[in-house]
This record gives structure tokens, sequence and C-alpha cells, in this order.
């Protein structure tokens, strides 16, 4: 907070005729965006994403040429799934509220996307089937939240059980002989999935960066984070505001929904997005975003998703038992997470003291 | 608002309806929509108990008790109270540890794991008369060393108790499959008395100590006031001299704890135990928390509603069970998670809203 306000202070903008104001240049905003503790940050992750990469490669170059290919080639439609919904629920976490039912949202596009294939409708139309009921069902959480005034946490805790039972009945009733999965086997319904998911990812990523260093609503999420009553006192109405990061983080939520579901083979609703919820949550905080809302960027979250993604594709890679994986997975993003809480807890006593 | 009206440049549109009555105060439909509100919640006592027997009512025909005779009513009735008792031994005594837990405007995601993984640990011990003394007490520190972490994780390192025990949910469920490696394990039905956990009365001695020992220690001592001051604000609660972090280390600690006692319950119960087990119970006990009347936000609880929340959920539990379609069952956990908060929003808005005078109509 100090450092923005040392920063913001030394703008300087020039008055024009009329009154108006010109807006600072891109160096101010990108000073002003991302304070010095951000940038540190984003630095430190980029060095481990690249440390990462560096010696996932060097493995895999010992194995020949076909290693490192598998490997680009698996990680667009991997990791966009998780990057992609990490760029919208960080909206939602800057303004203080959280959506813990990602993955049960994912659940609920995957089967309708999958009962559009089972009942023979053409692609297009299960793809747009998919991405609507993502954004519908984020934009349905956050108009809870707004209608009856409670806490997101509680809100999308009801949603990670309700999207799931929901979507298990949903195919049960809608499909014959439903035998708790789906196979997708024609080729037409994995293209965004299998061939676009790198476009998709580079686009969605590119939008989220553009839109925090130029628009406005994202700066307003961030003022609602830090305080919604100042906001309200100011003229801005936080409900609202609250509400539009759900909407907009559906869009992305929507996108990670259609290169998650037709990147599988089968769809298997009890067991589809298991964790998904934790491991973007824990990248979005390992990306310096203050978990209570009010503080962080995108660039951070889509850099710290990343390093969890490369952290847990390193595990495989050094053959790691399948048993140990997911012990081993929550004990990396604890440990990340916890040394980088305590070495912040300092300054936030203190803070708190003050 | 009201500008000079001489003034000739700039006339001046008088206002269809004067602004300062909205201004001065709510409209009178909301002050009565309010005093509606407030009405409720005076009430909020007895809604739980009425869902519970519309619940009753609804779920008893279905339960096989016939009403030939009294007798038969009778035994119909104990049986039905009995397996409703053990299926919801676990669920009671984990929901005073979370209530303590909310109070602290905390949460534990990770109950259903820590459970997990204590049952898991103890069913790899051979099933015979040692069991009691290797097994069991093994089961209690491993509790209370997994609570122990968590505490530290959130009291010590810092990381909010949300991020920490969703990690902890994942990291405790990762080892559960490391211990199993795919296997189910079923060493408990061969344990001499070791049914006992998991019988109805069994299950009533636990939760009886538990309730009473807890709730005794819980009014005669400063805990309770200080673990809510703690969730109300916590700078304040530090100012006040309150040891912040060794009460959020104990909290944890003891919801650990009382896991590994719900783990020896519904293992006793279940007779076996997979990597999967009790998948899921996080939710019920918040559910039945926040049903219960604790806010989640800190800084109010009381665990006789939590145990009456957890009576709701168990009779929907006992009646779902039969039912074709099981998915019903999370539908209904989320609804009735998303009414219980919103019932206690009502209630603390309606609370507020006490002071404000009832308009007299002329």
């Amino acid at each position: 907070m100090v450092e923005q306000a040392g920063e913001t202070s030394e703008t300087h903008t020039r008055p024009v005729a009329g009154g108006m104001v010109l807006r600072p240049g891109w160096r101010m905003t990108l000073g002003s965006r991302y304070p010095q503790s951000l940038r540190r940050r984003l630095l430190l992750l980029l060095l481990g994403n690249l440390l990462l990469a560096g010696l996932m490669s060097a493995r895999l170059s010992q194995e020949g040429a076909g290693g490192i290919s598998a490997l680009m080639s698996g990680f667009a439609p991997n990791a966009a799934p998780r990057i992609l919904a990490g760029i919208g629920l960080t909206g939602i976490i800057l303004c203080g509220a959280i959506d813990l039912s990602i993955g049960s949202i994912i659940v609920m596009a995957g089967t309708v996307f999958g009962i559009g294939y089972e009942w023979g409708q053409p692609p297009w139309l299960c793809f747009t089937a998919c991405f609507v009921t993502a954004w519908g069902l984020s934009a349905f959480n956050g108009l809870v939240v707004r209608w009856l005034g409670l806490p997101a946490i509680i809100v999308t805790l009801a949603g990670l059980t309700f999207y799931r039972g929901l979507a298990l009945l949903l195919a049960d009733q809608a499909i014959e002989h439903f035998s708790g999965q789906i196979g997708v086997r024609i080729e037409a319904y994995h293209i965004p999935g299998k061939h676009w998911a790198g476009v998709l990812l580079a686009a969605g990523v590119l939008a989220g960066l553009v839109w925090e260093l130029c628009g406005r609503r994202p700066r307003q999420w961030l003022a609602v984070g830090n305080s919604p009553e100042a906001c309200r006192l100011s003229g801005l109405q936080p409900e609202r505001i609250v509400h539009s990061a759900f909407l907009s983080g559906g869009l992305f939520l929507g996108l990670a929904a259609i290169v998650d579901v037709t990147n599988r083979l089968t769809i298997e609703p009890a067991r589809l997005a298991r964790g998904f919820e934790l491991e973007v949550i824990g990248g979005t905080v390992l990306g310096g975003t203050n978990i209570f809302g009010g503080e962080g960027s995108v660039a951070g979250t889509v850099l710290g998703v990343l390093f969890l993604y490369l952290v847990g594709q390193s595990l495989v890679l050094a053959g790691v038992s399948e048993y140990w994986r997911t012990a081993l997975e929550g004990a990396v993003i604890l440990g990340v997470i916890g040394i980088d809480c305590s070495t912040h807890r300092r300054r936030k006593l203190l803070d708190e003291l003050r | 608002m009201s500008g000079p009206a001489s003034d000739e440049t700039q006339p001046v549109e008088t206002p269809a309806r004067p602004l300062l009555p909205a201004a001065a105060g709510p409209s009178r439909k909301a002050v009565s929509l309010q005093h509606a509100a407030a009405l409720l919640a005076r009430r909020r006592a007895w809604i739980l108990p009425l869902v519970l027997l519309i619940e009753l009512a609804v779920f008893l025909p279905y339960s096989g008790i016939r009403l030939d005779s009294p007798a038969t009513a009778l035994t119909g009735l104990k049986f039905y109270t009995g397996d409703l008792l053990s299926q919801a031994a676990p669920l009671l005594i984990l929901a005073g540890g979370m209530t303590l837990v909310l109070m602290t405007a905390g949460i534990d995601l990770s109950v259903g794991s820590m459970v997990a993984l204590v049952g898991c640990v103890i069913s790899t011990f051979p099933g015979d008369t040692a069991f009691w003394y290797t097994a069991v007490p093994l089961g209690l520190v491993l509790g209370f060393g997994l609570g122990l972490f968590n505490g530290l994780l959130i009291s010590r390192m810092d990381v909010p108790p949300i991020v920490a025990t969703l990690g902890t949910l994942f990291f405790y469920r990762g080892l559960c499959s490391v211990v199993m490696r795919g296997r189910e394990n079923s060493p408990f039905y061969d344990v001499p008395g070791y049914d006992v956990l998991g019988a109805p009365l069994g299950c009533l001695a636990i939760v009886l100590v538990l309730a009473v020992a807890g709730g005794w220690y819980f009014r005669h001592s400063a805990l309770r006031r200080e673990l809510l001051m703690l969730g109300g604000n916590r700078v304040a609660a530090r100012y006040a001299g309150i040891p912040v972090f060794g009460r959020l280390l104990g909290v944890y600690t003891l919801m650990g704890l009382l896991a590994a006692v719900a783990a020896l319950c519904a293992s006793s119960r279940d007779g076996s135990v997979t990597a999967s087990w009790q998948t899921g119970l996080e939710l019920q006990v918040i559910v039945a928390v926040v049903l219960g009347g604790t806010r989640v936000d800190g800084g109010n609880g009381s665990i006789a509603g939590s145990l009456l929340g957890v009576l709701l959920i168990a009779v929907l539990e006992e009646g779902l069970r039969g039912a074709a379609v099981s998915e019903l069952r999370l539908i209904l956990l989320g609804g009735l998670l998303l009414g219980g908060v919103w019932l206690n929003a009502v209630t603390e808005r309606a609370e507020k809203l006490d002071s404000i005078p009832i308009p007299v109509d002329v």
C-alpha cells in the first residue's frame, strides 16, 4: 500500500483544456498496477517456471527428441483450463469474494456437453451449450451472492456439492443406461481441446492482461476488495461490481470448461475435475493475490498456476508412483503457500497493530 | 435540490414527490418487511425443531415402522432411533469442534480427510485384542498431530484457514491412498468389543461424555467469550490480552482429536475402510453447524444449535438412504446450507432492526 501511494504521488498529470486530465502513460500504469512487491513476485515465479521447464526439458532430452514434443503437445490442453479458470477466479477474489464451485461447474458443463453428444447434436451446438452452462452457473452464483447478501464462500460451497449432484442427476435422467461415464468417440467433438487449446489459452491470457492494464472494471474490483464501504460512499455499487466479476469470470470459466471437456475421451461426472479448485486457488494465492481481496493481478495468477502445473508434471516425470502423487502435489502446494504466507507474516502483523 | 425558483435561465422542475422522507429513513413498506423478518427471527429457536418434525413426518412412513400395535411401533421406533444415532454420532462429535472453529472466523475443510486418514492407518493393524492398545491410541495421536499441523499452518505460518485446510483436504486424502494402495481393509469386526463404539448405546455414551464435559468447561471458562472475540475482531482480541495464536492452535488441534474419535465410531459402524472413505463429510458438518445458527464469518455461535442441526441432517440422510437417486442427497445438502445461511443473515438483520420503532398507521 505504501509503495503504491509513493508511486502514484509522482504521477504528473497534465491538465488540458476543459479541466480534463490526461490519463498517465503506460509506464505509470504499469508502475501503479504492479507495485514493487508484486513485480518481485512475478520475477521470482518467472524464474521458477523457467527453472522447472529447463529441468524437465533437460531430463526429456536424455530420452530423445520425442519426449519434448510430447510434452509440448500435452502442455496447452492440460494447462489451459487451469490458467483460464484462474484468470476468471482472480477477478472474483480481487473483490473479496471466492468461487469454490468452479470444479463442479466444469462437471455440469461437461455433463451438458456429453448429453448433447449422446443425443447426436452437432459439435458447435455442444460447444455452445458447454460454454453457456459454465457461464450461466457462474453468473447464477454471483446473482445468489448479490440477492441474498450472503458470503460468497458459503454460496459456492453449497454450489460445490449442488452442481455435482445436479450433474449426476441430469446424466442419469437424460441418458439411457447411463453407466457413470460418457465416451466421446467422434473426432469432431475434440477439436477445441486438442487443436485450439493453445490459441484459446493465448487469447484468454492476452485478453486478461490487456483488460487488467487498460480496463476500468478490474480497478473497481480492487477497490471493492479493499473497502466496500468506501466504494459505496464514493457512489459505486459494490454489489453490482462483485456481480460483474462473477459474470466476466464466467466467460473465462466457460473457455476453460470447453478446453477441459473436449480434451477428454471419456466424461465421468463423479470424477471429472476433482481437486480443480485447489490447484486454481493455490496458483492464484501463489501469484500474489490476497485471498481476502483487494490485492493481486492476472499476470501473477497465470505464472502461479503455471508453476503448480509444472511442479505436478515434473513429479510425473520423476517417476513418482501414482499413489504418492496427490499427497505430494498437496504437500508442494501447502509448502509453497505456507512459506509465502509466513514470509509476509511479520509485515502483516505490524500492519495489524499499527 | 430546491434551487431558487426565480432563476429564469434555469427553470427548476418541482419534483413529483418529495425526496426528503425517502432519504430520511426506509420506506414504510421496507420497514414492515423488515419487521416481518424480525418476527421470523424471534421464532428462530422454533424453526429448527419445526423443520425436524416436518422431516420426520415425511420420512417416518418410509422407515419401516409398523403402527399395527404399540409394541411393534415401539420396537420399530427403537431401531430407527438406534440407526439414526449411530449414523449421526461422527457428525455430532465433529459438529462441536467445528462450531468452535467457525466462531474464530475460521473453517476446517479437512475434517473428512482427517477422519479417513485415521481410519485408514488404524485399519492396517491386525484385528485382535492388541488393536485396543496399539491402533486406537495411535489413531488418537495421529488425529492430534493432523489437527496440530492444520493449526500450525494457520496460526504460525499465517495461511488463511480456507486455503490451508483446502490444501490439507487433498494432502491427507492423498496420504490415504498412499496407506491403502487401492485395497479395502476390514479388521474392525474381528477386534473383540470394538463394535461397542459404533453401536447406538456406545455412540450415545461417547457423545454424551463429550457434550457434557465440553459443555461444562465451555460454560465455566472464558474460552467461549475469547473465541467469539477472536472471531469478531482479531486485533481487538490481541489487545485484550487473548493469546490469539495459542487459541487458534488449540481449536484446530481439538478438531483433529475429535476427528480421530469420530473415525473410531465410524469405522466400528462401517466395518471396512477404503481410500475414498467419508468423502464429503466436511460439508455435512459445516451444513449442520450453519443450520444451528453459527455465523460463518465468526463472532457468533452455539453448540446446542449445532447438535440440533446435525439431527436435521441425520434424519434427512436416513430418510434418503433407500431413495432411488442418491444424487438427490448432494442437492438437498447444498440447498440446506444456502437456506441455513440465509436464515442466519435474516436473523441478524432483524436483530439490528429491532430498535427501529414500528410506524403507527393514523
